[in-house]
């Protein structure tokens, strides 16, 4: 339990530090004379950054242990987070934003992680809240940063200066969880892997090839199509945490805080909504089967989308914010039943297939920002949210071609004879 | 709102073309009633509200600074500089530019009020397409050294202890091994 709290709460340092920009970002845009399009190019930066972290983070925990590698990565990006005190151009704003965003790899160690410490059975349950639990940073940071920075600011500092200050608190609540986790965390449950002599590949079967697993997790459509729907989910989750406070402050002239408080409660909704997502894909899963799980994915994620078209035709601040916050939770739950299917998908490949579907989340957010907010677009932010919804509903139904011969998919049951190519794929979690 | 009507002001500002520093440089508006139009026109104004606005230059691609007819949603002048009661002459302001100004390209603009309160008449010290006469403002700088010391002492710790955490590592595993 001891592993399963450093995980979270390491990982919720980095979602913390990643989004404690966009709330300050009305102030960041007057100090360093940012254009619509330059934020709108940190935000794709933010993102495409973990892209490829992300990938890279499966064959590092595979040498050193999640451990290590997360720590690692986590304290090596807390001097960028500390050189927000130093920038003052727009291309140095994008850099910066492109650098942080990298920590976000920190996600597949911690899933990684929880697959090593916690038994099949329970893994699910142990992946959906801790990846829920650490996305709530992503919805504290709206709050808390604007507090910090009107609280620096009522010392009498200027506001240019303030936030500046204000990003120290970010870094040291990353350097800290990260220390806690060298000190007090282990991979496994009987110890490290360096003082044990990677016992996790001495006792397994013989030593796969990497590139033979890699090669597998990467032939498997499933893992592809996966990767698309996360991308319309947990991307779509992310572009949001980037746009939704300027989105209020600048549509509905709220002040800095307000913004921050309600940009906050969409992602505040992760404490319950991406664990209950996972717990869903449970249920269903034991009721009706596979079939049970990709059908509860694909209506809840559809039904997100619809919320999210309706979210960008609200006019009024309260109805929006009531909008967000259904569409919040179901957007949530759909991340958290997305990864109630990836185990299944490959036992063999199970860290490339979770770093395929974790990129996929980074490349949508990426193309939805460069798409649909960069802002040199033609059309209004609210706009952009509708089409997003679009997008989303769309990308949802390729769900529809997933099939597993031995346990159907959402149309087709599962073949008579099963598949004799496949079979070491599907012993898993059974 | 109404949308903006004939300027009947003449405002001007001292500094045009130049580049001033927020917090430490003055401006200087004089304001006076255009004369060419039908006297008792002004008898309605009853204040006078002096703003700093964005020129066209500062507002591309910048949403939060847009030019919109509706005057409760235009964000073109969102400083104000000085308010005062309306008169026919003689009137000027010198102003100090406060330190919270963003660094841009600007140009004052006048609005004369009646009593209700709404927007009677205006006037600028640029010509209607706003590209004559315009000044810019430099921001003061947030950066400050002790902040950037501070900064690079701390990634400096950071990263030793990551480099030290990972020689302890290597230190027991060795010894774990020849035990």
């Amino acid at each position: 339990m001891r592993a399963f709290h450093l995980a979270w709460l390491s990982l919720f340092s980095c979602y913390f530090s990643t989004f404690s920009i966009p709330p300050l970002l009305a102030v960041l845009r007057q100090d360093l004379n940012l254009s619509a399009s330059d934020i709108g190019h940190a935000g794709t930066a933010a993102f495409a950054g973990s892209v490829f972290s992300r990938f890279a983070m499966g064959p590092a925990c595979d040498l050193l242990g999640p451990r290590l590698a997360s720590s690692a990565l986590s304290l090596l990006t807390v001097p960028v987070v500390l050189s927000t005190a130093f920038i003052s151009s727009a291309q140095s704003f994008v850099l910066l934003r492109f650098l942080i965003g990298f920590s976000l790899a920190n996600f597949v160690a911690s899933q990684f992680w929880m697959s090593s410490m916690f038994s099949g059975s329970v893994v699910g349950r142990a992946n959906g809240v801790a990846a829920g639990w650490a996305n709530v940073g992503a919805g504290l940071a709206q709050l808390v940063m604007p507090m910090i920075f009107s609280l620096i600011m009522s010392v009498g500092v200027s506001s240019s200066y303030a936030w500046r200050l204000a990003f120290v608190v970010p870094a040291i609540f990353q350097a800290v969880t990260a220390l806690m986790v060298l000190a007090y965390g282990q991979d496994l449950p009987d110890g490290n892997y360096w003082s044990h002599n990677h016992p996790r590949k001495a006792s397994s079967k013989p030593r796969e090839n990497v590139f033979g697993v890699l090669l597998h997790g990467l032939k498997n459509y499933r893992g592809w199509i996966l990767g698309l729907t996360y991308g319309y989910c947990f991307g779509v989750e992310l572009t949001i945490d980037n746009i939704i406070a300027q989105y209020f402050y600048d549509r509905f002239n709220v002040d800095i805080r307000m913004a921050g408080a309600i940009a906050a409660s969409f992602g505040l909704g992760n404490l319950v909504s991406r664990p209950l997502g996972g717990v869903l894909s449970d249920e269903m899963g034991q009721r009706f089967g596979m079939r049970g799980r990709l059908w509860s994915l694909w209506a809840v994620q559809t039904v997100a989308g619809l919320l999210c078209v309706l979210l960008g035709r609200v006019d009024s601040l309260w109805g929006s914010a009531v909008v967000m916050c259904c569409f919040s939770f179901f957007v949530q739950a759909a991340s958290g039943l997305t990864f109630g299917v990836v185990p299944f998908i490959s036992k063999r490949s199970l860290g490339v297939i979770s770093g395929m579907t974790g990129s996929g989340g980074a490349v949508g957010a990426v193309v939805a920002q460069l798409l649909l907010f960069s802002g040199s677009n033609k059309f209004s932010t609210q706009t952009g949210i509708s089409l997003m919804g679009l997008l989303m509903i769309v990308c949802t139904i390729p769900v529809g071609f997933i099939y597993f011969p031995k346990w159907g998919g959402m149309f087709c049951g599962p073949s008579k004879e099963p598949s004799s190519m496949d079979q070491d794929d599907y012993s898993l979690l059974e | 709102m109404a949308a903006h009507g004939e300027p009947l002001w003449s405002p001007s500002s001292t500094k045009a073309g130049e580049v001033l520093k927020a917090g430490q440089d003055q401006l200087t508006v004089t304001w006076s009633y255009n004369q060419t139009f039908p006297a008792g026109t002004d008898s309605a104004y009853k204040t006078v509200k002096v703003k700093l606005c964005y020129a066209p230059v500062s507002q591309v691609d910048r949403a939060w600074r847009k030019t919109v007819d509706n005057l409760d949603k235009d964000k073109t002048c969102q400083f104000k500089v000085v308010a005062k009661p309306y008169g026919p002459s003689n009137n000027s302001f010198t102003w100090t530019v406060e330190k919270d100004i963003p660094t841009a390209t600007y140009f004052v603009r006048a609005y004369a009020y009646n009593s209700n309160g709404d927007e009677a008449a205006f006037g600028q010290t640029t010509d209607a397409h706003k590209t004559t006469n315009l000044f810019e403002i430099q921001a003061i700088t947030g950066r400050h050294m002790s902040l950037d010391i501070a900064s690079v002492c701390f990634s400096a710790f950071s990263i030793v202890s990551l480099f030290g955490f990972f020689y302890m590592e290597k230190r027991k595993g060795k010894l774990a091994q020849q035990k």
